[in-house]
């Protein structure tokens, strides 16, 4: 029993996991449009426009409005519409002669709003042309339907983002490694610190067992961020700065293990590597949050983005994001726990 | 115990159709890349096993050594 | 500040006794520089860039080496015993950026006698090539260090020393690009405030943890 109460952070970690992934992969995602078709269209025509809707219910919603938006507060809304399923629609549009725009074609996004659904985009669904430019002309003829009223759903729900998709779910499972493998390695550096100070064996050991499951962290990390960006970027790498910066981070941790190998004397050992410890999550630092905010990344949040700001993640998301970083990391500390009773044990017997 | 468990399938059960939710040759909503998702959290998973795998061998040889003595 | 005066003599004096070694990491530089030459005949500007900074590279690799490999253990007790750790380690810093200050001159010289002057900024190039070289002095002075505690010290700095080098590096071959007209970028300042940045943090923990390493 008392085991059972020192060790509640295990079993809060194994909770919150479990709930993070539970909750984190069976949430739905909100409505969304995935193909719209044509994508070209020409002014003065009439054009059938079929959507393809992504979670959308259709065929049981009331009351279905579509607009095609332009920038602005330029709008045309729908003449007709007809349901296919409840993944499919096709609106009609009458486009009119003109596009209030002093150029020959302008993008515009298509806004659907559904009673069940509630209103959902697809920037840049179609591109319209004209022939001449006549901006007086475009301006009446697109000011007189507004986007006004728009349904209001209350669901818990994550966003739906065009690339992403279903993976913006793995927020919950990359992100948090990062954060993890940091705090563990922040944990050994304070044990390293700690060595230094006052020189005992098990400060030594902890400091080790931090290195060996943040260093695990940073590799899981790396792969589950490969696959993601298979998907989403195209490629496994893309020499992106900071899957770069990642790797070479690895590799000064890596390099703490071989310079521990390359000692033999017990003390020596451990007091150049509390040394190392604190010089490599020194020269971390930098390799991950100063140098790829110099360079253009396709990570959110480089190129001088605040991290993780405003559409990157959501209200919704962050109630699962911070949970899952406390999760990982009490499941990183009870490893690493696991690591340095293991080498205690190994250190005794060899006595 | 098995009421459980029972229970556990049963939820399990239920959340299928949460899974299966688009159409039915839409496998692991493979227009949503949810397999993505999937692999990723197999990744870590295979990941921490082998890492405990490889703490399960030096325990095993600590084991060892104490038989001996 | 009199004991690092003391051993910044003794370093010069024995590197100039000993004129193999600081020789050798001058016919390094030029054995280089000719290679490279012979096998380009005309050496584009941007191999010129990397290779003058490659070169530079791995002649502090060779030069810094045995900065604390050659101090045998009865000598350092003996050195421990006069003067404090920040004495010797200060020596070793100033006397190790001079040398790569050299050796940087020296590779710019050869550079230019074989494949041209490609710099456009003077002025900048010099200033990165100073901030440049402090950056790679410090981080190489403090890996010897450590790495002169294990048993195969050169695979040691290569592997301990390259990870850490490479933001510096990175950043100087960014702005030494600028230098030479490979690119235009209006960050050159944020860019040598990161370098300066960098310089700083190494020295400071180089100061800051030589004294745990030293006690032995």
């Amino acid at each position: 029993m008392s085991s059972m109460k020192k060790d509640w952070w295990k079993w809060l970690g194994v909770f919150i996991l479990t709930l993070v992934i539970l909750i984190g992969l069976l949430v739905p995602l909100n409505p969304g449009i995935t193909n719209v078709s044509p994508s070209n269209a020409t002014s003065g025509t009439t054009i059938s426009v079929s959507a393809n809707g992504y979670n959308t219910f259709f065929t049981s919603a009331k009351n279905i409005r579509a607009w095609l938006k332009l920038a602005g507060d330029h709008a045309l809304a729908a003449k007709s519409q007809e349901i296919i399923s409840d993944n499919e629609i096709i609106f009609t549009f009458d486009l009119p002669s003109y596009l209030p725009v002093d150029q020959l074609y302008a993008e515009t996004a298509l806004v659907i709003d559904s009673d069940i659904d509630g209103a959902f985009v697809r920037p840049f669904a179609l591109s319209i042309n004209q022939k001449e430019v006549n901006v007086e002309l475009g301006e009446q003829a697109w000011s007189s339907d507004k986007i006004t009223d728009l349904s209001q759903t209350n669901h818990f729900r994550y966003p739906f983002r065009n690339i992403l998709v279903e993976t913006i779910r793995n927020t919950y499972f990359h992100v948090p490694l990062w954060f993890g493998m940091i705090l563990l390695f922040l944990g050994s550096t304070i044990h390293s610190i700690q060595f230094l100070r006052k020189p005992n064996e098990l400060s030594d050991q902890k400091a080790v067992g931090f290195v060996s499951t943040g260093v695990l962290f940073g590799i899981l990390g790396l792969v589950t961020g490969a696959i993601w960006a298979k998907f989403t970027w195209g490629a496994f790498w893309s020499w992106d700065v900071k899957q770069n910066m990642s790797a070479i981070c690895m590799l000064i941790y890596a390099a703490y293990f071989v310079l521990r190998q390359s000692m033999t004397d017990q003390d020596r050992r451990a007091r150049v590597s509390a040394v190392y410890n604190l010089f490599a999550f020194m020269a971390m630092i930098p390799l991950l949050f100063v140098i790829p905010r110099l360079t253009e990344s396709l990570h959110p949040g480089n190129g001088g983005n605040p991290a993780l700001g405003g559409e990157d993640l959501d209200n919704t998301m962050r109630m699962i994001f911070y949970p899952a970083i406390i999760g990982w990391t009490l499941l990183g500390v009870w490893m690493a726990q696991l690591k340095w009773r293991t080498m205690r044990i190994e250190s005794r017997l060899r006595e | 115990m098995k009421k459980r468990l029972f229970g556990l399938a049963a939820f399990l059960l239920c959340t299928l159709p949460l899974m299966a939710q688009g159409s039915t040759d839409d496998f692991f909503r493979s227009t949503g890349k949810l397999y993505v998702v999937v692999a990723a959290i197999l990744a870590m998973f295979l990941g921490i096993v082998i890492y405990l795998y490889n703490l399960d061998r030096k325990i095993k040889n600590l084991e060892k050594q104490i038989k001996n003595e | 500040m009199n004991s690092i005066l003391v051993l910044l003599h003794k370093e010069f004096t024995l590197e100039f006794r000993q004129k193999y070694a600081i020789g050798g990491v001058f016919l390094y530089v030029f054995s280089t520089v000719f290679i490279v030459y012979s096998a380009f005949i005309q050496i584009p500007t941007t191999v010129w860039n990397v290779q003058f900074w490659l070169i530079i590279l791995f002649a502090a690799v060779n030069a810094f080496l045995k900065s604390f490999v050659s101090e045998n253990s009865d000598k350092q007790l003996y050195l421990y015993q006069l003067v404090s750790p920040l004495a010797v380690i200060i020596s070793k810093l100033i006397y190790n950026l001079l040398i790569l200050l050299m050796i940087t001159g020296l590779a710019f010289l050869t550079l230019v006698l074989l494949a041209g002057n490609p710099v456009r900024d003077a002025g900048l190039f010099f200033l990165t090539s100073i901030v440049g070289a402090a950056g790679i002095s410090i981080a190489f002075t403090f890996i010897a260090a450590i790495a002169s505690k294990g048993n195969n010290q050169a695979t040691l700095m290569a592997i301990l020393g390259f990870p850490v080098i490479i933001p510096i590096l990175l950043t100087i071959m960014k702005l030494s690009a600028n230098a030479l007209g490979l690119i235009q970028d209006t960050a050159i300042l944020s860019d040598l405030g990161i370098l300066l940045g960098l310089d700083a943090l190494l020295l400071s923990l180089t100061l800051l943890l030589f004294p745990f390493l030293w006690k032995d």
